[in-house]
């Protein structure tokens, strides 16, 4: 292994300066070349360790648990809004029966679906899709299958999805 | 008078009748509905005192037929009067016993068979015998007895009685009521061509309830191993009308379920066993098939297609009614194929004649079907002539569309890109689920023919397009950074490398020395 | 790795500090090791400790960012991967270092057994190198599943099934493992800690252990057996210093394998599949590349018990293997039977695990 990787640089840098300036000359490039080692090393395990150390100033939170979608004010009974859960869109609809909340991308083409006020129901607009707004069931329309449930809890006016 | 009490004595007889066979509450559902005259049977028209009991058809002396009131009468060809519903066929209870069943069982192979057809029918699970449709009397086991004709055998019914003596119970309100199954096909059917053809011109090749439902074997529709189940549709329909010889007195094509395979929704059907797309039935109808006219077409397709056909509803194209062009001028009927923006020209402009949009004579707008058979021709500029103003509002629409989609495309590329490289790409892709979004409402709002709507949309997916791309644009930039990144790292490790082995070298030197 | 520029602060300090620790002795003790001329190491074992080091930096940084919760485990990891800076790398090199470490513990583990390192007096090395590779293996089990994406559920899924099937113990031991009848979160709260606590510490103690044995008996001669009563020869035989000369070779050795990872890192970064759903399984339902070879025995023995129990006592045996050996043999061509049969089942391992590739 030394043969391989060592002959090449050694001949290449040590050659010519050994025949120029002698033997000083060739341990200064030695003294040189070592410092470079370290810093460089010392460089590249720091730079990446230091740089995640500092935290991320990014929109999105790190993720997980319980993320604040908005309040009760925002969206009363009879009413629903598409709101962002991590990277995603979910759709949180307000009913007599409570708060519900689903993924809100449509199960046929993934559209992203909205609250229709005329129908009262979850609508997507690309091909008439209408789904339950308490269950997420299949009203009518291509969806093959019921918008996925998210887990919705109501403290005081905030709600809250939980990813799951 | 006389005549009432002799329906109503006859009617109660048989009332009688279905009660040993159905129980005591049919019984008096049924004599409840014989009291109270139906408004539907007012309706008819039938001065007819047996229409008291309309569930009941009853052979009586005046016998003025039944008069259908056909659905919305197609094409404007007067429906022939339908034949008079037969009464159900009476026999003899057996008491329990199925002598039919017990002979024909054991006689031979070929009778055999038949039993066990009917055993897993869904008449034999319901317990509807053979003499329900056959006559005769399952009580005995004398063959004499049992199948004579004077106590009203039927033996194996004519093709041309088939339909009537399936009606006797399937039109039957108060018969049908337990199993909780409609009894309007008896009356669709006559409404259908293959029903007016057996009426009018007594054309037994036409087909009849058992062609499709079988006759031992009858089968629930829901029944994946009835011929009428969804995927097995355009098969049935087709083992008479994909047969050329037997098509060839009526003149019709014969090449339907070739070209219907191979349509989206055939696809749908018969490869992705998606019970949701349409067969043959969905468009023509089932026990009242017809094929539907340039006029109603809209409804039809529009009964799936439902935000597309509203969309069609606020265009300019649906204000010109009988002219208009319809689902199929621009998609084709049996050959739907996936709608593109190749849709909106021809690659090189067509000739026109003056014929092809007008009618010379009365000066209106017409709409020659024969111009679109061909699918090449299902374009806007098929009517819409280079030099016309629609036409520059068309490559106005066009272009919007044409552009948003290469925007979605070119980002959906991107973020595939950059997946491939090994980047997450989950925000990309939900920013470009938005653009997916009104992309679709653009594509669909071609429909409207309205240029700024289908503008508006197509901007808005290009937006959202465009910040999908920066996303995914951004990712593959932080590789190619990251490529360099290693290069440097890489070249800085070669040189410590190289200080090490000089100065192991050395160090060995030393070693040998001292 | 950080505190390794020894070429330049092994002198110096030692004078100021001496005084006040008096641990010069010890110091000089250790970095004397008896290395003879002939010995071929090939640098696996010292590799394989690097990589350690590498794991321990990199896994203490991922654990900064890390939530252990079936809810959050995903996010978090998308998280680091994507908005943290230098998160890829960080994750890529803690994933791609792990793999490079199962490969030079097991490249390890052969080399020993080829030059019959494991006989007298080294055998109690060996065994505790064999626990050190279970404890390896162990670390990339139970780090698998903690991305909580498909991949990583269902390897789980279908690893702890295997350890179900061991005969008598099988089902006590998959609720020990999942924390539960069902891969859950349980089993995430237990693989995590296994992962962070358990194992480090195991792993620590063991490897502590297994370098004092290698620091007190130097390396073997791969030409002759250790003798029991010191020889002249013996005595005679020439050897080289550890350090500085063996240390630079096996620095050398570090660098390239660092260099590789940043390769791999960078030109093949670790992905995230979707977030896993018990109820969806993935068509590719496969474990790590270093089970592959369990994985596909199990498949083609038709008896699951024969399958479960021959890589148990296959370890059995490798574990206690110095005390059956007992032949001071050490040249590969008087070891024919042996070296063969170990071949064989080297060969055998290679296959079915390109098998369990291609299948």
């Amino acid at each position: 292994m030394d043969s391989e990787v060592g002959t090449g640089p050694l001949t290449e840098g040590g050659g010519p300066i050994a025949e120029g300036g002698g033997a000083r000359t060739r341990r200064s490039f030695l003294r040189w070349l070592g410092g470079l080692t370290i810093v460089s090393t010392a460089a590249m395990i720091l730079t990446p360790i230091v740089g995640f150390l500092i935290p991320t100033s990014g929109s999105r939170a790190a993720g997980g648990g319980k993320i604040l979608v908005g309040t009760t004010a925002e969206i009363p009974a009879g009413a629903g809004k598409v709101v962002a859960m991590g990277s995603k869109p979910a759709i949180v609809v307000s009913t007599d029966q409570g708060v519900n909340a689903f993924s809100a991308i449509c199960t046929h083409l993934g559209c992203v679906v909205n609250w229709n006020d005329m129908i009262g129901a979850i609508h997507c607009p690309c091909h008439d899709g209408r789904f339950n707004p308490t269950t997420g069931a299949v009203m009518s329309g291509p969806p093959p299958a019921p918008l996925a449930p998210i887990t919705v809890s109501v403290e005081g006016d905030q709600i809250f999805l939980t990813e799951a | 008078m006389h005549q009432h009490v002799t329906a109503r004595r006859r009617a109660l007889r048989l009332g009688a009748i279905l009660a040993l066979a159905g129980g005591a509450w049919f019984a008096l559902a049924f004599s409840a509905s014989a009291e109270s005259p139906s408004p539907s049977a007012d309706a008819a028209g039938s001065p007819s005192p047996s229409a008291s009991a309309p569930t009941v058809p009853t052979p009586g002396p005046s016998d003025t037929g039944w008069m259908f009131e056909t659905p919305a009468p197609i094409d404007q060809v007067p429906l022939a009067t339908a034949p008079p519903l037969p009464p159900l066929v009476v026999h003899p209870d057996g008491a329990g016993v199925n002598g039919c069943y017990d002979c024909h069982s054991a006689v031979n192979n070929k009778q055999a068979a038949i039993t066990a057809e009917w055993e897993s029918s869904a008449h034999g699970q319901a317990a509807v015998t053979c003499a329900a449709c056959h006559g005769g009397d399952p009580g005995t086991d004398q063959i004499g007895k049992a199948m004579d004709r004077a106590i009203g055998y039927i033996g194996a019914p004519g093709r041309m009685e088939t339909v009537g003596l399936c009606g006797s119970c399937h039109a039957n309100v108060a018969r049908m009521r337990t199993s909780g199954l409609p009894t309007d096909q008896y009356a669709q059917y006559w409404s259908s061509v293959h029903g007016q053809l057996l009426v009018t011109e007594n054309d037994t090749r036409v087909a009849v309830c058992t062609d499709c439902h079988g006759a031992h074997d009858v089968r629930k529709v829901s029944d994946p191993k009835s011929k009428v189940f969804a995927t097995n549709v355009p098969a049935l329909c087709a083992s008479c009308h994909s047969d050329a010889r037997r098509m060839e007195p009526y003149g019709i094509p014969t090449d339907q379920l070739d070209v219907y395979s191979a349509s989206v929704h055939g696809v749908a059907l018969l490869e992705n066993n998606d019970t949701r797309a349409p067969s043959c039935t969905s468009c023509h109808g089932s026990h009242d098939a017809q094929p539907p006219t340039s006029t109603n077409v809209v409804e039809v397709c529009g009964q799936c297609h439902t935000a597309t056909q509203e969309l069609y509803e606020q265009s300019r194209h649906s204000e010109l009614k009988a002219a208009a062009p319809k689902c199929w001028t621009c998609h084709g009927t049996h050959d739907v194929s996936k709608a593109s923006s190749a849709l909106f020209f021809h690659p090189e402009t067509p000739d026109y004649t003056c014929t092809t949009c007008h009618d010379l004579t009365t000066h209106t707008l017409r709409l020659e079907l024969s111009r679109f058979e061909n699918e090449a021709d299902r374009r806007c500029d098929s009517c819409h002539h280079p030099d016309s103003q629609i036409y520059a509002q068309i490559e106005g629409i066009s272009d919007a569309v044409v552009s948003a989609e290469a925007a979605y495309e070119e980002a959906d590329q991107t973020i595939q890109e950059a997946a491939r490289l090994g980047m997450i790409t989950a925000d990309a892709e939900v920013a470009l689920m938005g653009a997916k979004t009104s992309l679709i409402q653009a594509q669909a709002a071609v429909h409207t023919t309205s240029l700024t709507k289908i503008a508006a949309l197509s901007t808005d997916a290009k937006t959202k397009s465009e910040a999908a791309m920066a996303l995914a644009t951004a990712k593959v930039d932080e590789n190619v950074f990251r490529r360099q990144a290693m290069i440097i790292v890489l070249a800085f490790i070669l040189l410590s490398v190289a200080f090490l082995v000089i100065t192991k070298r050395r160090l060995d030197r030393e070693l040998e020395e001292g | 790795m950080a505190a390794n520029p020894p070429v330049e602060t092994g002198e110096r300090p030692s004078g100021w500090l001496d005084q006040r620790t008096r641990l010069g002795p010890v110091i000089r003790a250790s970095l004397h090791v008896r290395i003879p001329m002939s010995a071929r190491t090939y640098y696996f074992g010292g590799i394989a400790l690097f990589l350690f080091g590498i794991q321990v930096v990199t896994g203490t940084l991922l654990a900064l960012y890390y939530k252990p919760t079936p809810e959050a485990a995903y996010e978090s990891v998308q998280f680091i991967t994507s908005d943290v800076s230098f998160g890829w790398l960080i994750r890529s090199m803690h994933h791609w270092a792990a793999n490079l470490m199962v490969l030079f513990v097991g490249l390890h583990l052969v080399r020993v057994f080829m030059q019959a390192a494991y006989k007298y007096p080294r055998e109690l090395t060996w065994v505790l190198g064999c626990l050190l590779l279970l404890v390896t293996l162990g670390f990339g089990f139970t780090g698998y599943l903690l991305p909580w994406d498909q991949r990583a559920y269902w390897a789980t899924v279908v690893g702890t099934e295997i350890a179900g099937g061991v005969p008598i113990v099988g089902e006590t031991l998959l609720l020990l493992l999942r924390g539960g009848p069902d891969v859950t979160g349980d089993t995430m709260s237990r693989f995590f800690g296994i992962h962070v606590l358990v194992l480090p510490l195991m792993l620590a103690g063991l490897l502590a252990a297994h370098l004092l044995l290698v620091h007190q008996l130097g390396l073997a001669n791969p030409r002759r057996p250790e003798p029991r009563v010191a020889t002249p020869e013996s005595r005679q035989e020439r050897l080289r210093p550890f350090f500085p000369h063996y240390l630079i070779d096996e620095l050398v050795a570090w660098y390239v394998i660092l260099a590789i990872l940043v390769v791999l890192a960078s030109l093949f970064p670790v992905g995230l599949e979707g977030p896993a759903n018990p109820l969806e399984t993935p068509a590719h339902t496969k474990p790590e590349w270093y089970y592959l070879g369990v994985f596909e025995l199990l498949k083609l023995v038709p008896i699951k018990v024969v399958g479960i129990m021959i890589p148990v006592v296959g370890i059995g045996l490798l574990v206690v293997w110095p005390f059956l050996d007992r032949s001071p043999e050490v040249l590969i061509r008087r070891r024919k039977v042996v070296v063969g049969g170990a071949t064989l089942v080297i060969i055998a391992l290679l296959a079915l695990t390109v098998l369990g590739f291609v299948s």
